[in-house]
């Protein structure tokens, strides 16, 4: 009987596959040396491939191209969103600031250079809105808006998140966000942000406006933001 | 038709006070009667094809369709699985009917069964079977249960494996066009996911709603996919 070789022989491989053992041995040596040495490094960089499969991972539920999806929950629209305000979410659903138990599955695996890439892809997607949304009251929902709710404390919407609506920094895109997705988060808005109050975050400067908004204010208001582009 | 002569009790008080129109011995009253029938019937029968409820057609149509899909439309295991229909979203179920007709689907019996719906039996039985709320028929291996509820509540983004409950509820019931898995027969989800490609969005040229599951269906292994079937055939 032959003794078994290590490797086995491989007889229909290209010679890429016979490389001698002894060299090869060495040069994952140095590689796996440099993984370990350099952590910082290793993490600085997700190959294209892993952060196109993440990227598919993510549009399953939140769409094709993260235009939003109806799922059993209204799912987000993550086209066009500012890299700091999906930063924020994604650390905040780690550490349960905000509540959602699939979107802290998702974000807790996912390491700095991952959220990097995956961000900048969404940041620079730019479908079209999905809409549906009623449409009896999108000039009313435009005032509001533009200018605010006089004698509350609700200022205009657009000197935070933009005149377009856009965003900016820590500020989040609303233009073609969900009709129905934002008319949760501001009826809900204590149940489910700022949930450690050990640790409070940028959601807090929503919560006065979230409460004052009367529910026909949030519904208009929301309807007009759903069908900008 | 003889006309009816009611029993006469000469002279008591009773035959007094019998309605008038009991005589219609009258030929006038004959004909009458006669032309006022045709008519009810005439009228009963073109309106027949647009009734819908407890009629004769719609119920012989429900009984038709649950000599395979079970007598709740609980699901069959026959020579394939026939999947359950009970408590079905209506709009997934006109979803499908369609998808059936325009072979976007590809199961020839369903076809013959669907491209002879009107749109209004279709939503009569779409609403009907979404009315049935029977027990799963049971019977996956249990000790694949636990790893499916994981896999359905929780998703495993390690290997960008979304979680079901996202967009089928955490009760599985689904919702609008997304399917209820709530029940549904074991091997029919496993032969579902393995085969997505195989039987739907058949027509490259008119894409449609099952595109989204068709990466799904790719990420998950055959032993995620038992277990995942296994979890939500137990739920009801």
């Amino acid at each position: 009987m032959k003794p078994m070789r290590f490797p086995p022989p491989q007889r229909h491989r290209t010679a890429l596959f016979r490389a001698p053992v002894a060299p090869a041995l060495i040069v994952a040596a140095a590689a796996l040396t440099l993984v370990f040495i350099s952590p910082a490094a290793a993490q600085d960089n997700v190959s294209k491939s892993e952060a196109d499969a993440k990227l598919r991972y993510c549009e399953v539920c939140h769409g094709a191209a993260a235009q939003g999806f109806h799922g059993y929950y209204p799912i987000p629209r993550l086209a066009g969103q500012p890299t700091e305000y999906l930063k924020n979410q994604l650390q905040a659903f780690v550490e349960h600031r905000r509540t959602s138990n699939i979107m802290f599955n998702v974000g807790h695996v996912l390491s700095p250079a991952m959220i990097n890439a995956l961000t900048t892809d969404f940041n620079q997607l730019n479908p079209k809105p999905l809409g549906g949304a009623p449409k009896q009251d999108l000039d009313e929902g435009k005032k509001i808006f533009d200018n605010g709710v006089a004698g509350t404390n609700v200022p205009p919407c657009a000197s935070c998140h933009g005149p377009q609506a856009k965003g900016n920094g820590p500020f989040p895109r609303l233009a073609g966000q969900l009709y129905d997705y934002i008319t949760n988060k501001l009826t809900n808005w204590d149940k489910e942000r700022g949930q450690n109050p050990s640790s409070p975050d940028t959601s807090a400067v929503m919560q006065p406006i979230a409460h004052s908004l009367t529910q026909p204010q949030i519904k208009a208001v929301a309807a007009y933001l759903s069908y900008l582009e | 038709m003889r006309a009816l002569k009611p029993l006469r009790i000469e002279g008591t008080p009773e035959a007094r006070l019998r309605p008038a129109i009991w005589k219609l011995t009258d030929v006038r009253l004959r004909v009458g009667l006669a032309a006022l029938v045709a008519t009810l019937f005439f009228v009963g029968a073109v309106s027949a094809q647009h009734r819908i409820g407890p009629s004769g057609d719609i119920a012989a149509k429900i009984s038709y369709c649950k000599d395979c899909h079970g007598v709740s439309a609980q699901g069959y295991n026959g020579y394939f699985p026939i999947p359950r229909l009970a408590g079905q979203q209506p709009v997934y179920l006109q979803n499908q009917l369609r998808a059936f007709i325009e072979h976007r689907r590809t199961n020839n019996i369903m076809f013959n069964v669907a491209h002879s719906l009107s749109p209004a039996m279709v939503d009569a039985l779409a609403t009907h079977f979404a009315s049935l709320h029977p027990p799963p028929i049971g019977g996956a291996p249990r000790q694949k249960v636990a790893t499916g509820r994981k896999i359905f509540e929780d998703g495993m983004p390690e290997v960008n494996i979304a979680a079901c409950a996202a967009c089928h509820g955490p009760d599985a019931t689904g919702s609008g066009q997304i399917p209820r898995l709530a029940g549904q027969l074991y091997p029919y989800l496993i032969k579902t996911l393995n085969n997505w490609d195989k039987e739907r969005g058949r027509n490259p040229t008119v894409p449609d709603a099952s595109a989204i599951m068709s990466p799904v269906a790719h990420s998950l292994n055959r032993s995620q996919i038992e277990a995942v079937a296994a979890f939500v055939s137990t739920l009801r």
